[in-house]
Formats: C-alpha cells, structure tokens, sequence
C-alpha cells in the first residue's frame, strides 16, 4: 500500500515538474507573440472600427457644425476625428477611394455637397450606407430628399440649406451712395451697375470670383428654376436663356473691372476678410467666414439674392446646400447612429448650431425656436436667420442630376473663350456639343 | 538559542542537504536566467539594427521616390509652355486675369497629380506676386509674404536646382513644414516665377512613421543640426550639433549602427544622408525601451523564480520525507541502545528507512527469539534443578525422624508418637505428591505446623514457634519451600548458645506485596555470615530437602523477577529477622 502510494507521489512529481515546465515555455512563446502584436497594433491603430473619420471642409461652418455635435452627442465610447479638406480634395479622393473599391482610408462620415449628390450615389450605390432608419426623412425640408435618397432609400442626412443672400459692406455700399433698400429685389444688370459706382467711388472690387467655380452662374441661374438638365436628365445648353443672360452677366462683370479674381478658397476668403470686396453673393453658409473677421462686425448686411432680369425669376437661390453620408465601412453603425442623434433628431443642437454657427438647418421641427428671430450683432442686428428662412421658400426649385460639375468642367473652359471674344451662341453650341459627347 | 541548536542537530542531514540543494539551484538558475536574457537581448539588438538599417534603406527610397516626384514635377513644370507663357505676359483686365488663372490650375492640376499622393502641396508664385495654390488646406500661402520672404532670396542665392527648407514661421502660417523650391527662370536666367512644394511635417512623417515604435525613434537633420522632423515631436525644432557629428561621422561608411550616448541616454545610432533632400536620416534607438518591449525581462525573472520556488518545494519535500525518517529511525535505534530491546522500529519514511527499519526489526526479533530460547532453556534447566530438590526429602531427615519416633514409642510417649506420625505423613504427603510449584499459604502453614511439631517433638519444646497470619492471606499462593528452609535454619543455627527462645512468623499484605516475616530472638549472626542479604552456608548440612536457604532468594528472582526476594537483617546476640517479599497470587 505504502509502496503504492510513493510510486503515486513520484508520478505526481514529475507530472507537476512537466506541467510547470511546460506552461514556462508556453508563457515565454505567448510573451513574444503578444509583443509582435502589440508593436503591430501601434503602427495600425488607424485601421481600428472604434474610431470614426469625418471629412468635411470649411472649418467655420461645416467643422464647425461638426464639432458642435459632437459635444451635443452623449456617448464617451464615440471618439470622431474630423479632418478638414478642400471640397474639391474630397471629391478627387472620394472618386479614386471609390472607383478602386478597396475604401482604403475612407472616412465614415463625409460631407457631400447636394448637387454633387447624385453623381456619388448613382456611379457607387453599394459604397454608401442608407441611414433611412436613423432617422425620420419626413422631418426634413422635402427639396433635400430628392437629392439625398436613390431609388426609394435614404442615404443622406440633410444637413444646411444653400439658400443664398448678397452680403454687402454697408460702409462701401453708403459711400458708393446706396442704402439697404437699393440693393433688395434688384437684378443682376442692376448688381452690375452699382459695382461699377463702388468700383469706382470706393476703388474697392464689388466680388471675388474663382474661374475654375462657376457657383456664382448656378445662383443666377436657379433664380430662374432652370439648370444644365432639365427634370429627365436632358443636358440643356444650347438654347437655355436663362444661362445665356448668367454667362453675359458674367462676362459682364470681368470687363468691367469689379471683379477680384481668386484662384482657391482661402484667396477667397481673404478678399472679404481683408475688406477688398464690398459684397458676397453665396449661400447663407459664407456668414460663418464672414463673422470670423470679428473686426468687421457691425459692418455687414445681408441683402437678397439678385435676380436675372427675366420673367418668373425670384430674389431667391441656392447654392452649395450639402448632407452628410456614411460610407458602408467598418464602424457605419455608430456613424450614423450619431447622426441620427444629432442632425436626425436633436432640436436643441439645432438653436445652438444657429446661435453659435450660424447654420441654418432643413430640420422642421426646430425651424420654429427662438433662435430664428436672433438679431444678429454682427450684421448691425439684423435677423439673418429668420430672412434666409423667408427666401428659402421662394427658391424655385430644380433637378440638379448628376452631371452638374462634369457639364461645369467644360463650360468653365469654354467660358475662357468666351471672355477672349468667342460668341456667346459659339460657346453655349461647344458646350452642348462636348457634354452629349461625353455624358451619352 | 539552544532550541534551535537543538533543532539544528535534529535536523542536521536535512539542512545539509537542503542548503546545498538550494544553493545549487538558485546558482544555476541565476546563471541560465542571467545568460539568456544577456544573449537574447545582444541577439535581439543585433537582428533589430539590421532590421532597422533595412528600414533606414525603405525610408531612403521612399524619401527618393518623393524627391524624384517632385524633380519630375518640376521638370514638368518648367518645360510648360502654357505656365511659362501665362507667367511672363502681365494680365490687366479681369477677363484676362479670369483666363491666367484658369489655365494655370488647369495645368497646374495635372502636374500636380504627380505629388498629391504624398499629400504635399504644389505653389506657383508669380512675379506679381499672383499665388497658385493646389491645396490650401495644406499651406495657405500669402502671396506677398511669399515674395518677400528669405526663402526667396535663399532659392536665387543657392546653386542648386532645387532648394529644400525647413520653415516654421509666419510665412507658413507657423506649420512647421519642408518646402522644396525652384526659381523658374528663361535661359538668360531671367526668373519668371517660382515653383514651391511644401510638405507639412506631420505629412513627412507619414514616410516613415510606421516604422518607429516606442524607443525606435526617427529624427530628420539638416546640416545645420536642426531637427527638422521626429515621431518625438517635442524634439521638432531643436538643433542638435552632436547627433549631426555623429551622422557626419558615419556619413560615407558603410551603415554600420553603434552605441552613442545622446539626450543624456544610451542610444543605437543609425543614419544616412539623402542627398536629394540634403538631410541626414537618424534613427536612435533606446535599447533599454526596445528590448524591455521585446524581452520581457520581468516575465523571465517570475519564471526562473517559479521554477527555483518549486524546485526547492519538491526538495524540500522530499528531502523531508528522507531525512526525517532517517533521522527518527537513528532516534529511535540510539534510544533503543538504552532502554528497550524488545521495542520494534516504526517502518515509516522513505523506502530506503524502511527497508533499514524492516531488516533492523527482523534482526532484533531473531535476536529476541534467540534470547528467549537462551532464557527460557536457562530457567528450564535452573526450574528442573530447584525441582529436582524439593521433590527429594533428606533421607537423614525420614531416618531421624522415624529414630525419634521409635524413641517416643520406646518412652510410651504414644500421644506425642502418633502425632509425629501424623505430621510426618502430611509432611511427605505434602512433599512428595503435590507437584504443583505453588500452594496456598493455609498448606504451607500446615507444613510448617507440621515441621514444627516435628522439630519440637524430637528436641524438645526450647523453642516455641508462634504464627502470625493475616487471614485475608491465607487462600494466597506462594512458591514451595519458601518459610521452612529459614524457620530449619533458625532451629538449628539460632540457638545454639541461647537454649530457649522464639520464632515468629508473619504473613500479611503489605502494599499490595506479600511480605512474609521471620523473626527468632536467637544468637543472631555475624556480618561474615551474611553475604549479599543471604545466609553463607558452606557445610553440607541435612536438611529437610535440597532447598536451602540460599536458594531461595534465587528461586523467587527466578519466579517473579528482581522485584521481589529474600533479605536478612541480623544482630548479634539479638536475633535474625528473614523478609521475604512476594507477588500477591491466589
């Protein structure tokens, strides 16, 4: 029995002393493997689901809007990094990111520009996430559906409206001699003649105007209701009156001598914050930039948008309105989640965005708060929010499609010829001509 | 203190032993910790600086390859004519601005194209101080800042096409960025713009970021010892004059690493110089951080020190068992020696101690057997002897005794006869037939009565004998032969000057012996007749039967053990006391 249980003792022993052995080893090879892991970890930290991309640009507005929701968003697991790029950056990497598939260093949430919306959604249907079901679409302003949403499903949250105003320097316009009321419901010839007068009596450019952007053709255009297309996708050029009288307008500022010409954003931002230009006809998102110069405050109105000088038009259009998208990678639930509780559904954030940014939101339940009726200091205490929501509804409303900047690209270029002396039939013919080519 | 030397000596195997165990493996284990972590730290090192000089080659081409984007980009640049031509002619009016601009981003955007994928910037700056800038985000450039910057002037100074510059002031807007520059100049040198890519220093990074880690540091120098950009961004923007001496001095060697004391720390130092960019790529690393990453130093340590921990347990448990059990059986074998032989071993401990204790026991038992067979053969033989004695009455004995009888019938004493004859019978009945070693002390006191009256018939009544019995003693057992040979020798040796006197026997239970006393106020004896409490007697003398006095003390030994025996005080002239002391039997 005694002998038994030595032997059993023993047996114990050496399967301890293996068992111990063993695990040391084990331990040691587990030790190493976690220290590659580690190591690897560091370097791929980016790739990690936990954290959420944005991409957006212009930091006093859009930025601006972003960060405020975050701080609006009760969640510590949601961590968001907000990289600011240009439009055109975003866009450009956008279509290589999306056209090679591989989403590599895309962002999870990014901001889209509503005219540029339906060439994204069309050309990449299944790189984008329907966030219909973080929130209610019903809530919005019905003309950002439209642009947003692709066969039934909600891809886009909308965010501001792109309704337009002319910001104008009160101290140039006065000295020009003009007051507030010569510049409402005004036309376009009429815009020209009075920056021809502050041109020439403050020596001050009435515009800052980029050649590669024709925003400001657009804005002329939609006062009208028309655009590039018509309601099925028809490219319209050629015979379109209301473009023909934007693009004289056009040329007609560039001859004569009021125009500040800029070659990217931040030129363009400069000559307003700088005092170079006396006004700014763009969407009502420009007032964020605007305000940023804090020394100008009290000096700045805001006017509404000129119209063309044809029947049917309104002192009211739009431009650059966007949405946010979430791309259908890694971490597209907590995106839109977020989304869905801040620009989805949060009427507070919406007071706050209006107070502190400026934005006006397509957001209906919170277009009634008081913050509408904020008298604005920076604007000599004019309600700017309140009449761009008045212009907002006479915007005469259009179909963008998608080939909205692919047609620009080849009327900015024609227009150069136009402003050398080609004929405006010559040039709107070319234009027709090149974009059937290329969009048919 | 003496406890514990007495526990030391206990324990004196086991704690040599222990301790050279202990010692041995703590040793060896120290030794094999020490050398591994020595040896896979040296290894690790080494395979790390190779690994890195590898890397160090990556980044270089990386650097190459961007350096070559931007020499191509330029190329391409200059040797646009549309750029070269929009350049050089002044543009008045707003639609001719409106054309400049638009084809200078035009073709500047495809240019561009070259560069974008290293998220550098590409600006043109025109002598009008006109700024084409394809990403704005990445450095928003103010135009007359630009041209009346000493960037400017450092680009027409330099010899070099094209001039890369570490900047971090207002002209950038206080991004710390390096900014490759070109004078765009005709063939008559005359300059009709410049060309500038910038690269913001967290972009540079990218270039070689993934590869550092915590105590793997990257470090961009200038000639001029200026950090230019690091993954430690603290150290952006410092000049250090040693490290630049250092990749200096390796500069045109082979890359080989080597160990340099910088930033009040050991470092392995790596460098290599990109002349494209003209500056000095050095990677440091901690090596204490790297290896303490990689070799978990901490982890070998607890290891070692479990297996040490449970190696000296198992021992220690062990040699326990062993030693202890060895140790208990010297105690008990050294107790053993002094007390009791007939105690066995306990057979307990390790298989060795039990064997030892087995085959100790099997010889202590045959021992014993052997033993026993000795002393039971001697008490036969002693038995068979004392037997054969008191089974043989003194013939002298029957013939006096029947002499004297004759004389009594002779005297008509027939009363005194017949009563001689009835104690002899009973005597002898007595005697002879009770085989049984042991009678009662009611039988014994007849044989003595009848011994007596023997005695006292054939010499007459000089000497009375008187008894006194304590008469829960009287269904006692004791031996055969034990009161009489003292009371014969107390009638024939007491009074042999005094003619008259007593003889006094005493049976009673004294603590819980049998203590017979006989006592006579005869002549009493001189010390030489008394010899170790017994009676020298040297004649062959007639006695009753063989027993005598002398055999007596033996024969009680012999029955009951050296607890019990005779022993006899006398005094001359005043008497001999006999004690005999006697296990209570019945």
């Amino acid at each position: 029995m005694r002998e038994t249980f030595t032997k059993k003792f023993w047996l114990l022993m050496i399967a301890l002393l293996t068992t111990v052995v063993l695990a040391a080893c084990s331990g040691g090879d587990d030790d190493s493997s976690e220290g590659g892991e580690s190591d690897e970890g560091e370097s791929t930290s980016g790739d990690e689901g936990a954290e959420i991309t944005a991409w957006a640009w212009d930091p006093n507005f859009n930025i601006g809007a972003l960060e405020l929701a975050l701080e609006h968003y009760d969640n510590e697991d949601f961590n968001m990094e907000i990289i600011e790029n240009a439009q055109d950056d975003i866009v450009q990497k956008l279509n290589t990111g999306l056209s090679s598939g591989t989403m590599q260093g895309m962002p999870n949430i990014v901001l889209i520009e509503d005219q540029r919306a339906q060439s994204f959604l069309q050309s990449y249907p299944d790189a984008f996430y329907p966030i219909g079901d973080y929130f209610n679409p019903d809530d919005f302003a019905e003309y950002k559906l439209a642009p947003t949403s692709l066969d039934g499903k909600q891809y886009g949250l909308p965010f501001d409206t792109g309704v337009t105003g002319l910001f104008y320097r009160t101290d140039y316009l006065e000295e020009a001699g003009y007051t507030h009321e010569d510049l409402v419901d005004i036309t376009w010839t009429k815009y020209i003649e009075i920056a021809k007068d502050v041109k020439e009596k403050t020596g001050h450019a009435m515009l800052s105007l980029d050649p590669n952007d024709l925003g400001i053709l657009r804005v002329m255009m939609q006062t009208t209701g028309t655009w590039y297309t018509d309601e099925e996708g028809t490219i319209q050029i050629e015979g379109n009156e209301p473009l023909k009288m934007a693009l004289e307008n056009y040329k007609a500022l560039m001859d004569s001598g009021v125009v500040k010409l800029n070659s990217d954003w931040s030129q363009y931002l400069e000559a307003f914050n700088s005092g170079d230009v006396a006004t700014v006809p763009a969407g009502n998102w420009i007032a964020a930039s605007i305000e940023a110069e804090e020394s100008q405050s009290g000096l700045w109105k805001v006017a509404p948008t000129p119209r063309l000088d044809m029947e049917g038009a309104a002192n009211a259009s739009n431009q650059g309105g966007s949405s946010w998208y979430v791309l259908n990678i890694d971490g597209k639930e907590a995106a839109a989640e977020f989304l869905g509780g801040t620009f989805g559904s949060n009427v507070d954030f919406y007071q706050d965005l209006v107070t502190e940014i400026g934005a006006i939101g397509t957001y209906k339940p919170a277009s009634e708060g008081d913050a509408y009726q904020f008298e604005n200091e920076f604007f000599n205490n004019q309600q700017v929010v309140y009449e761009f929501s008045q212009w907002m509804e006479e915007i005469p409303q259009v179909d963008y499609g998608m080939n909205t900047y692919g047609i620009e690209d080849i009327l900015s270029a024609e227009i150069q010829q136009y402003l050398d002396g080609k004929s405006i039939e010559d040039v709107l013919a070319d234009t027709q001509t090149q974009a059937e080519n290329q969009f048919k | 203190m003496k406890k514990l030397i007495g526990i030391f000596q206990a324990n004196n195997l086991f704690i040599k032993i222990f301790l050279v165990m202990v010692i041995s493996v703590i040793a060896v284990s120290i030794m094999i910790t020490y050398n591994s972590i020595r040896m896979s730290t040296n290894l690790f090192l080494d395979t790390f600086s190779i690994t890195n000089s590898k890397i160090m080659d990556q980044i270089t081409e990386r650097f190459n390859l961007f350096t070559n984007s931007i020499v191509s980009a330029s190329l391409e640049v200059e040797t646009n004519g549309t750029i070269k031509q929009l350049l050089q002619v002044e543009h008045d009016t707003a639609s001719e601005k409106s054309i400049y601009y638009y084809h200078m981003t035009n073709e500047m955007k495809q240019i561009f194209a070259e560069v974008d994928p290293n998220d550098a910037n590409m600006v043109i700056l025109s002598n009008q101080q006109d700024v084409f800038n394809m990403n704005y985000i990445k450095w928003q450039v103010d135009g007359e800042l630009l041209a009346n910057h000493e960037i400017i002037d450092r680009i027409e100074k330099s010899d070099t096409d094209i001039v890369y510059q570490f900047e971090q002031s207002e002209v950038t807007n206080g991004v710390p960025m390096v900014i490759a520059s070109k004078a765009l100049k005709l063939r008559s040198d005359e300059i009709y713009g410049y060309l500038f890519f910038s690269l913001t220093e967290p972009d540079l990074r990218k270039f070689y970021e993934s590869y550092t880690s915590e105590g793997n540091n990257v470090l961009l120098i200038t000639p001029e010892g200026e950090i230019i950009s690091s993954n430690q961004e603290e150290l952006i923007g410092d000049s250090s004059l040693e490290l630049l001496s250092y990749a200096e001095g390796v500069r045109g060697e082979d890359l080989e690493y080597r160990n340099i004391n910088v930033f009040g720390q050991e470092f392995v130092f790596l460098s290599q110089y990109i002349p494209s960019m003209d500056i000095y790529l050095v990677n440091l690393i901690n090596q204490e951080v790297v290896a303490d990453n990689v070799i978990n130093t901490s982890d070998i340590l607890l290891i070692a020190i479990v297996i040490v921990g449970l190696a000296v347990l198992v021992a220690f448990l062990i040699l326990r068992k062993m030693t202890v059990s060895i140790s208990q059986l010297v105690r008990q074998i050294s107790d053993m020696a002094r007390y009791q032989f007939n105690k066995p071993l306990k057979e307990a401990g390790g298989y060795e101690t039990r064997k030892i204790a087995k085959a100790f026991n099997y010889m202590l038992n045959e021992l014993q057997d052997y033993v026993q067979i000795l002393m039971n053969t001697q008490d036969k033989q002693r038995k068979a002897e004392l037997e054969a004695l008191q089974h043989q009455i003194n013939p002298h004995f029957i013939y006096n005794t029947l002499a004297s009888i004759k004389f009594m019938i002779r005297q008509e004493k027939k009363e005194t006869a017949s009563n001689t004859i009835d104690s002899f019978i009973s005597l002898l009945q007595n005697s002879l037939s009770n085989v049984d070693e042991t009678i009662t002390i009611r039988q014994e006191l007849d044989n003595l009565k009848s011994y007596v009256q023997i005695n006292q018939a054939r010499y007459g009544e000089r000497i009375k004998v008187n008894y006194l019995i304590s008469p829960d003693c009287l269904d006692l057992l004791i031996p055969k032969l034990v009161i009489q040979p003292f009371i014969e020798n107390a009638f024939f040796h007491a009074f042999t000057q005094k003619k008259t006197g007593y003889i006094q026997i005493l049976i009673a239970n004294r603590e819980k012996n049998l203590i017979c006393e006989i006592v006579d106020n005869g002549d009493g004896m001189i010390a030489d007749q008394l010899d170790n409490k017994t009676i020298k007697t040297k004649e062959k003398r007639q006695l009753f039967s063989g027993i005598g006095v002398k055999n007596v003390h033996e024969r009680i030994q012999l029955l009951y053990g050296k607890d019990y025996g005779v022993e006899i005080e006398s005094k001359p002239l005043q008497g001999t006391k006999v004690l005999i002391k006697l296990p209570l039997q019945s």
